[in-house]
């Protein structure tokens, strides 16, 4: 390479375009996905924003009306704060209960000797399975009259009757909330467990010769070690978690072939719900559905940098 | 307190199965029986429900998810691929730069230029089509990241600049021997993306109104909905969906884990 261009200069203008060549591949190489990113991602982001700016219902005219749509989201519309509460809500429930599970789950079969993969391979399997099949099944087994669940409470005598599980304020945020957990915990898992496997051995080793044993050594050399993977997951699936969709929207729309808007009392509507049912199922307010996605956006930003503060400064002290 | 541990492994391993147990019994027995009682062993229906299933066009729309994801993962390793492997092994202006765009293209959510999206698209007049659900795909920041980090780690520069000596061209480098060194890291990310476009819910959900052109998930979510619920009917349909998804991960559960541990370890 720097004989070429030592002999640069004494190249005539005619090749010197062969000469740009190798320079110009990397930006060709990138071309493709920051075409296809401006095309398909970045520009309609940007023309989201110019539509919350808007009163658009998607056929007549728009008006400009600046920052209305968000003044009347965040201080007139008890609904949308309904829905990011109930969102923070299953959150709180789903987050701390996967962590504590998959990291334990994690911490069992990294000891095993036989069957690793096994029980790796079973417990991954929720986690690629359709929401449609999660929805449907859920809804199956906390069904009122039928669901497996009441049949075998009552069967044992913990109910009198059937708990209308679907039905409940507190029942249904619990439900997603168990969707969530059955379906992440095993991806939980092998993100401790790949994790896990980079904490080299002989920290154990040290640390039995110094007379550390069983939870002592988890607690105390584990734990602190998988910090930065569980800050990796606390942020991810806070991230995830304010775009909860799938599992309620599943719960409460498909089984039934009732299309029941956030279930009872509102009480399953997450934000992203919110938004969809704003924009295309029950209205078609685009410029007001822009203006939800823009605040979803800004709170994901939000969670992201308040968990990245949390974390950062005792990281520097080591 | 070793044997209670194998107890509860054993036993989240169970729960974690029990969902596809019922849904696979579901499917083998007549609908209104289901509402009877708990169906613990498979049923003798099973045909019917599958010609029930059939009758409502499964296979067309078995079809279109197939197209879908096989699409999807062919546009976005392909533009992945390419994008990693210029940052990763070229020395140019503005690389520090393309670096730091896919990590935060890699933070926005999708749902924020959703509107946005559907807008554009019923522009280009495909609005109802299958290429909304295709063409999210075209870049995916994730698959980028991915591969700036497997590009990194597995081609040494050294064989690079043997090539360039030799006087191989650059798109000849890439196919020769890039392409063949990513391999593993093809597949890893070709089984994500298929898996997440074969599962995506919510865009066709709201891009796809049209029988003609839905996907599994929308088809087995408004399946008999007509004449009666069919609720085994759908079962059936569900496993026959979540199948090929398992398969392909039992095939390649290593490659695959690699692939969804690969983001978390490195931070």
């Amino acid at each position: 390479m720097n004989v070429n261009a030592e002999r640069y200069d004494a190249i005539p203008a005619a090749s010197r375009k062969r000469r740009w060549g190798p320079r110009m591949w990397p930006y060709l190489f990138a071309l493709p996905f920051v075409l296809t990113y401006a095309a398909f991602q970045l520009y309609p982001i940007l023309y989201s924003f110019v539509l919350s700016l808007h009163d658009w219902n998607g056929i007549g005219a728009k008006t400009y009306i600046g920052f209305k749509n968000y003044v009347q989201l965040w201080t007139n519309d008890p609904l949308f704060i309904k829905s990011l509460w109930n969102t923070l809500l299953m959150m709180l429930m789903f987050i701390p209960l996967t962590l504590i599970l998959g990291l334990t789950l994690a911490y069992w079969t990294f000891q095993l000797t036989r069957g690793k993969r096994f029980f790796q391979t079973i417990n991954v399997l929720p986690y690629i399975t359709t929401p449609v099949a999660i929805g449907f099944i859920f809804s199956y087994m906390f069904d009122w009259q039928t669901g497996l669940v009441n049949l075998l409470l009552t069967k044992f005598g913990i109910l009198e009757e059937g708990f209308y599980w679907l039905q409940d304020p507190w029942g249904s945020r619990a439900i997603i909330a168990l969707m969530v957990i059955w379906r992440n915990l095993g991806y939980f898992m092998i993100i401790f467990m790949a994790g896990m496997t980079v904490i080299p051995q002989d920290v154990y080793e040290a640390a039995k010769v110094d007379g550390s044993t069983g939870l002592h050594t988890f607690l105390r050399i584990t734990m602190p070690l998988l910090r930065n993977i569980t800050v990796f997951l606390v942020v991810t699936s806070m991230i995830g978690g304010l775009q909860l969709f799938d599992e309620p929207k599943l719960l409460y729309g498909g089984w039934s072939g009732s299309a029941q808007v956030g279930g009872p009392d509102n009480t399953a509507l997450t934000m992203i719900w919110k938004f969809v049912d704003e924009s295309f199922i029950s209205n078609t307010r685009f410029g007001y559905a822009s203006a939800i996605a823009y605040s979803l956006f800004l709170l994901i930003v939000l969670f992201s940098v308040i968990s990245y503060r949390l974390t950062a400064p005792k990281e520097d002290k080591r | 307190m070793k044997a209670l541990m194998w107890i509860c492994l054993v036993i989240i391993s169970l729960l974690s199965l029990f969902p596809f147990y019922i849904m696979t019994v579901m499917g083998t027995h007549y609908n209104e029986d289901l509402f009877k009682g708990i169906p613990i062993f498979p049923g003798s229906y099973l045909q019917e429900n599958l010609k029930t299933v059939l009758k409502a066009d499964f296979l067309h729309v078995y079809g279109n998810s197939l197209i879908v994801s096989v699409v999807s993962v062919v546009l976005a390793t392909l533009t992945s691929t390419l994008i990693g492997y210029a940052v990763a092994k070229f020395e140019f202006k503005g690389r520090k730069w393309l670096q730091t765009f896919v990590i935060l293209t890699m933070m926005v959510p999708t749902q924020v230029g959703l509107i946005g999206y559907i807008i554009e698209m019923r522009h280009l007049g495909v609005g109802n089509t299958l290429w909304p659900v295709i063409l999210i795909w075209a870049a995916f920041p994730f698959g980028a990241f991915f591969m700036i980090q497997f590009m990194r780690d597995s081609i040494p520069n050294d064989l690079l600049e043997c090539a360039r000596i030799d006087g191989c061209s650059e798109p000849g480098i890439f196919v020769r021997i890039v392409l063949p060194i990513m391999k593993p890291g093809l597949a890893t990310l070709a089984t994500l993306v298929f898996l997440w476009s074969w599962n995506n819910y919510l865009l066709p959900l709201v891009t796809i109104n049209k029988s003609e052109w839905y996907t599994l998930p929308i088809f087995i979510s408004n399946l008999g909905i007509v004449h009666r619920t069919d609720y085994a009917a759908r079962m059936a349909a569900l496993t026959m969906t979540t199948i090929p998804v398992l398969i392909l991960f039992i095939l390649g559960s290593k490659t695959f884990m690699k692939g969804l541990t690969a983001g978390a370890v490195k931070g």
